[in-house]
């Protein structure tokens, strides 16, 4: 009871914040739903007892990617009748988009319905441990059974990082970096000197 | 507690949830209450070191002075400036006081004494701490004002930065604890030292993360040094420059929470929760939440220690800190701490 | 014991990464400097990894014996035959970069390392036995591309391409998960041999839906039409180098993958995907015809000649056979000497100050004032077109051939005539080249490796290349052999 309760909470959330994202005239509020969106689909994934999956999902995409989203869409000086103006002019390609989604959605809802689909069962591999915390169990097939494919995602998001580096960083001739080792090894005694001026003869430095 | 309704004859799901309701309760008016008095503490311990008085006229010692300023403010007019996003403007301050309190249900008082005994209790607790970035960021932006804004930008990037280390610095403690369970985590602290410490901050591979935790909960915390989003002398109050009234005490109040909750967190992690701090029966006879409420207190007055004798960082060595130091020494650390144990069959 | 026989299996790909990064290092405290000296020790990698990969394929290797991690990954010899020309084509991109991105100050010691990145990905990309795999190993690759398409930061054409590149190859990237996932929804499970397993009970709504919808992901990564739009915006825009190896390994890869994934995922249904391809051929091909006439840009040029080329090739995997398949490897190889030799020649048309000259206007009367460049390019072009006495008549003599057999008479049919058609925009560099006014633009010097390569390349491509064709063959036989070896 208290889970189709929950269930349905959070699935209807999940849903309508979706669609406010995309309906939000300000950028802003499209990624503050766009956040809610991810917490409520946290939710469902604790319901289903994927609780690892559940907070991943809140630390990496909430609190890390929708940062930096929102860092870069606060920025972002956006003039709304531009955009508009090029919505219109776009209109046409966007509805033919929009319209194959559709129709692919519709066809597939009407081969499912007509008992057309039937869902392939999970092969055993990847069978879940019993009596394995489902953290536990993450772990030990990442690490055995998709090791070489783990492994690999590090080395795109190494390429990704490289990519990032090498678009934007820029070594500029004028700027003065800082050695904070030099600076701290400073002393008193060599930056200051005291001096006892006579009055009405000033100091030279 | 469950049990204890369920006797006054209550069918399950109504003793269920009115215990968790009576549990909240518990966890979330004391956590309030003892926001105000470590406000009270906080700027008792500042003025003594500066050699000040403090506050000290309303009530004996000036004790009541929190509850003071939170009348004040009640009374204040609520301002908005009419440029400002009116809706998230409100709502900015109330995300950070909740999520400051949400944390706290994962935190053992005592052995079973846990309002939420989950098995990830760790993740739930960097799952939450990193939502409360978004009340600042919110609140900066919605103020449509330049220091809050210069404020929240800043705020955004330091969190993140620090994120990443306390992250790596909690894989060290769970992969020794083998678990994501506070309560196990502290469990496996018991006899962690030569079997008479409680505590995983006497493991010399552990000490170092220990240290760079607690630096770290202070940048996380916006805590000074690293109070650079409401650094008064170049963004005025920072975020908070806009704001009057209850929205204001909201902030302050979930500042301090949030404070709590990692001087909370220390204890739980580095300083062995509820346990005592060393193996003697007689020890065990106070109670255990008393003894984490007397190492939350002793974290809070390192908290105010460091904020009353260290000069504020600048923005780059912040950054510097984060990036270039606490990241590789944090993932060095990882590295070490798994090879330890690996070596030593920890895990077999 | 598992880990170490899957770690011995997977060496091509550990040395690649490893000593990818140690070379980041070496790029990290050399930097810029040190980028020669990088792509150097890269290409020496690349030479490694092949000699890795060259026993799979002399030994026809395949089966369990050279499957690793449960199915994710097989070194077979169809892979190594990938991996070979897959490793040329990064080879010789970094060979040919040096010169090109040192003119303009442009040579970051990070290129040679994506390429290497890159070559990774390929590598698990034709290796793969795992829609997981599949997946990752396309990604590591496409993400590099995208940086290297948009290197050259001070010219805007190249951040365009780079941009274009990555948001349709990110739009197709999620086109090819969406298929991805609805495969694995309606068959339980993403390995290849498991899904033609369950394919091989009937082919349900949802599956249909699934292949579908990878196909038409891979169709974008081999620039076959309707998804080509991409290519002459990316080919034009992008440094030539990187435009070389576009044109060679990334191509390779993907259609030794799309051929992984039809033949042997969905092999069990081929009915399910050989419409959809010998649509996808015919129209490339028509549409590289058509839309190669009017251009003036020889990158651009190139890149039509590979829509239409990719349309050639695909006619052998609608052949949905052995020989089909060895054909298509035939054809892959020798394009991928043809378009090595296309864009190194193209790199050596520089006016007189080093500025690459890219107008086909500008390249009239070479003969005249380079005329051994001009011979190659000739070359490179009737051999595209498929003149017979070239090699690249051989590609499409055996595709044509295979497609006979099958009985896709009418698609040989329509391709033949359609080849004559772009025979047309060839033949018309050919005469710019060799019968129009001088216009003395292209003088400037051309590099000694630049040379080297156009020489081996058009060696390749002429008539002698035919020398070799026993010897081809044999390889794409083993090739084709271990890809049909789970039916």
């Amino acid at each position: 009871m208290i889970q189709a309760i929950a269930f349905y909470l959070f699935a209807t959330l999940t849903i309508f914040s979706g669609a406010v994202t995309i309906l939000a005239r300000n950028p802003v509020h499209s990624v503050l739903w766009l956040i809610l969106a991810f917490f409520n689909a946290a939710g469902l994934m604790i319901l289903i007892g994927a609780e690892f999956i559940a907070m991943l999902l809140v630390i990496v995409y909430v609190g890390a990617v929708a940062v930096l989203f929102l860092f870069v869409v606060m920025m972002l000086d956006i003039d709304f009748a531009q955009l508009r103006a090029g919505f219109i002019k776009n209109f046409p390609l966007g509805f033919a988009l929009a319209f194959v989604l559709l129709a692919e959605l519709v066809m597939g809802v009407g081969a499912y319905k007509a008992g057309g689909l039937a869902l392939g069962t999970p092969d055993a591999a990847t069978a879940p441990v019993a009596g394995l915390s489902n953290t536990a169990a993450i772990g030990a097939l990442l690490y055995s059974r998709y090791l070489f494919l783990f492994e690999t995602a590090g080395i795109i998001l190494l390429v990704a990082m490289i990519g990032a580096i090498v678009l934007t960083h820029r070594q500029r001739g004028d700027v003065r970096g800082q050695k904070p080792s030099s600076q701290i090894s400073r002393r008193p005694e060599e930056a200051t000197i005291n001096l006892q001026p006579e009055v009405g003869k000033g100091v030279t430095l | 507690m469950t049990a204890f309704f369920q006797g006054l004859g209550l069918p399950f799901a109504a003793a269920w949830t009115i215990s968790t309701i009576c549990g909240i309760l518990l966890i979330a008016l004391p956590v309030m209450l003892a926001v105000a008095m470590v406000i009270y503490v906080d700027r008792k311990v500042w003025a003594s070191m500066a050699l000040r008085r403090g506050p000290n006229v309303v009530g004996p010692f000036g004790i009541l002075q929190s509850f003071a300023d939170g009348l004040k403010v009640f009374l204040q007019e609520t301002i908005i400036p009419s440029a400002a996003n009116k809706g998230l403007f409100l709502i900015a301050p109330i995300i950070t006081f909740t999520v400051a309190l949400l944390a706290w249900a994962v935190i053992p008082f005592n052995s079973g004494a846990i309002l939420a005994n989950i098995n990830v209790g760790l993740l739930y607790i960097l799952a939450i701490s990193s939502l409360g970035v978004y009340g600042i960021v919110i609140a900066g932006w919605s103020s449509n004002s330049k220091y809050p804004f210069f404020s929240a930008m800043r705020a955004s990037a330091q969190m993140i930065s620090y994120e990443v280390s306390i992250g790596f610095i909690l894989v060290c403690v769970v992969l020794w604890a083998n678990s994501f369970n506070l309560n196990d985590i502290v469990k496996a602290q018991h006899g962690f030292g030569l079997g008479f410490i409680n505590g995983f901050w006497c493991s010399p591979l552990l000490f170092p993360m220990w240290v760079m935790f607690l630096i770290s909960s202070m940048a996380e915390t916006q805590r000074a040094p690293f109070d650079l989003t409401e650094a008064e002398s170049e963004l005025v109050a920072g975020y908070q420059t806009e704001y009057s009234s209850m929205a204001f005490a909201l902030f302050w109040l979930g500042e301090y929470g949030n404070v709590l909750l990692m001087c909370a967190l220390n204890a739980t992690l580095f300083w062995g929760g509820y346990l005592p701090p060393v193996e003697l029966a007689v020890l065990y006879l106070i109670p255990g939440w008393i003894w984490l409420i007397l190492k939350i207190a002793f974290g809070f007055f390192v908290f105010s220690w460091v904020k009353a004798t260290v000069p504020r960082y600048r923005y780059d060595q912040l950054m510097r800190l984060g990036w270039k130091i606490f990241l590789p020494v944090s993932l060095l650390f990882v590295f070490l701490v798994s090879g330890y144990l690996m070596a030593t069959g920890h895990f077999a | 014991m598992e880990l170490l026989r899957s770690l011995q299996i997977t060496l091509a790909e550990e040395v690649l990464s490893v000593s990818g990064l140690v070379l980041l290092l070496v790029a990290a405290w050399g930097g810029d400097k040190a980028a020669r000296l990088i792509s150097i020790l890269s290409v020496a990698v690349l030479a490694v990894c092949a000699l890795i990969a060259a026993p799979a394929l002399c030994g026809s290797a395949m089966g369990p014996d050279v499957t690793a991690f449960a199915g994710q990954y097989r070194a077979d010899a169809f892979a190594a035959f990938a991996k070979l020309l897959i490793y040329a084509g990064a080879g010789v991109t970094l060979i040919v970069a040096p010169a090109f991105f040192e003119r303009v100050r442009g040579m970051r010691a990070e290129f040679p390392l994506l390429v290497l990145f890159a070559a990774l990905g390929m590598g698990i990309m034709v290796s793969a036995g795992d829609l997981l795999a599949l997946y990752i190993g396309l990604e590591l690759n496409s993400l590099a591309s995208y940086v290297l398409a948009s290197m050259l930061r001070s010219d805007e054409r190249s951040a365009e391409s780079g941009l274009k590149y990555f948001v349709l190859g990110s739009l197709a990237s999620g086109i090819l998960l969406y298929g991805v996932s609805l495969t694995y929804g309606f068959t339980g499970t993403t390995s290849f041999e498991g899904i033609r397993l369950a394919l091989g009970h009937g082919l349900s709504t949802g599956a249909t839906f699934g292949v579908v919808f990878v196909l038409a992901g891979l169709a974008f990564k081999i620039s076959a039409a309707p998804f080509h739009m991409w290519t002459p915006d990316v080919y034009e825009g992008a440094p030539t180098p990187v435009t070389t190896f576009f044109a060679t390994a990334p191509k390779v890869a993907a259609l030794s993958l799309l051929m992984r994934v039809s033949l042997e995922a969905f092999g069990a249904q081929p009915h399910a995907w050989q419409q959809i391809v010998i649509f996808a051929a015919l129209l490339s091909i028509v549409i590289g015809a058509l839309g190669a006439i009017g251009q003036n840009n020889i990158k651009r040029l190139m890149a039509y000649s590979s829509i239409n080329n990719v349309g050639f090739m695909l006619i052998g995997l609608a052949c949905a056979n052995q020989p089909g398949a060895a054909a298509m490897l035939i054809y892959l190889a020798i394009y991928v000497a043809m378009s090595v030799a296309g864009f190194v020649a193209v790199l050596m048309l520089k006016d007189a100050d080093g500025e690459p000259v890219e107008a086909i206007s500008d390249m009239a009367g070479l003969s005249k004032t380079r005329p051994g460049l001009a011979a190659a390019l000739a070359a490179v072009m009737f051999s595209l077109a498929g003149i017979p006495p070239l090699f690249g008549f051989w590609g499409k003599f055996v595709v044509f051939q295979a497609a006979v057999q099958a009985n896709l008479l009418a698609l040989a049919a329509i391709g033949i005539a359609a080849s004559v058609i772009g025979a047309f925009y060839y033949l018309k560099v050919v005469k710019v080249l060799y019968f129009d006014e001088a216009t003395d633009k292209v003088t400037g010097k051309s590099d000694l490796a630049h040379t080297v390569l156009l020489v081996i390349a058009t060696l390749f491509i002429s008539p002698l290349g035919y020398l070799l064709t026993n010897w081809l063959h044999g390889l794409a036989g083993n090739a084709a052999a271990a890809l049909f070896h789970v039916a």
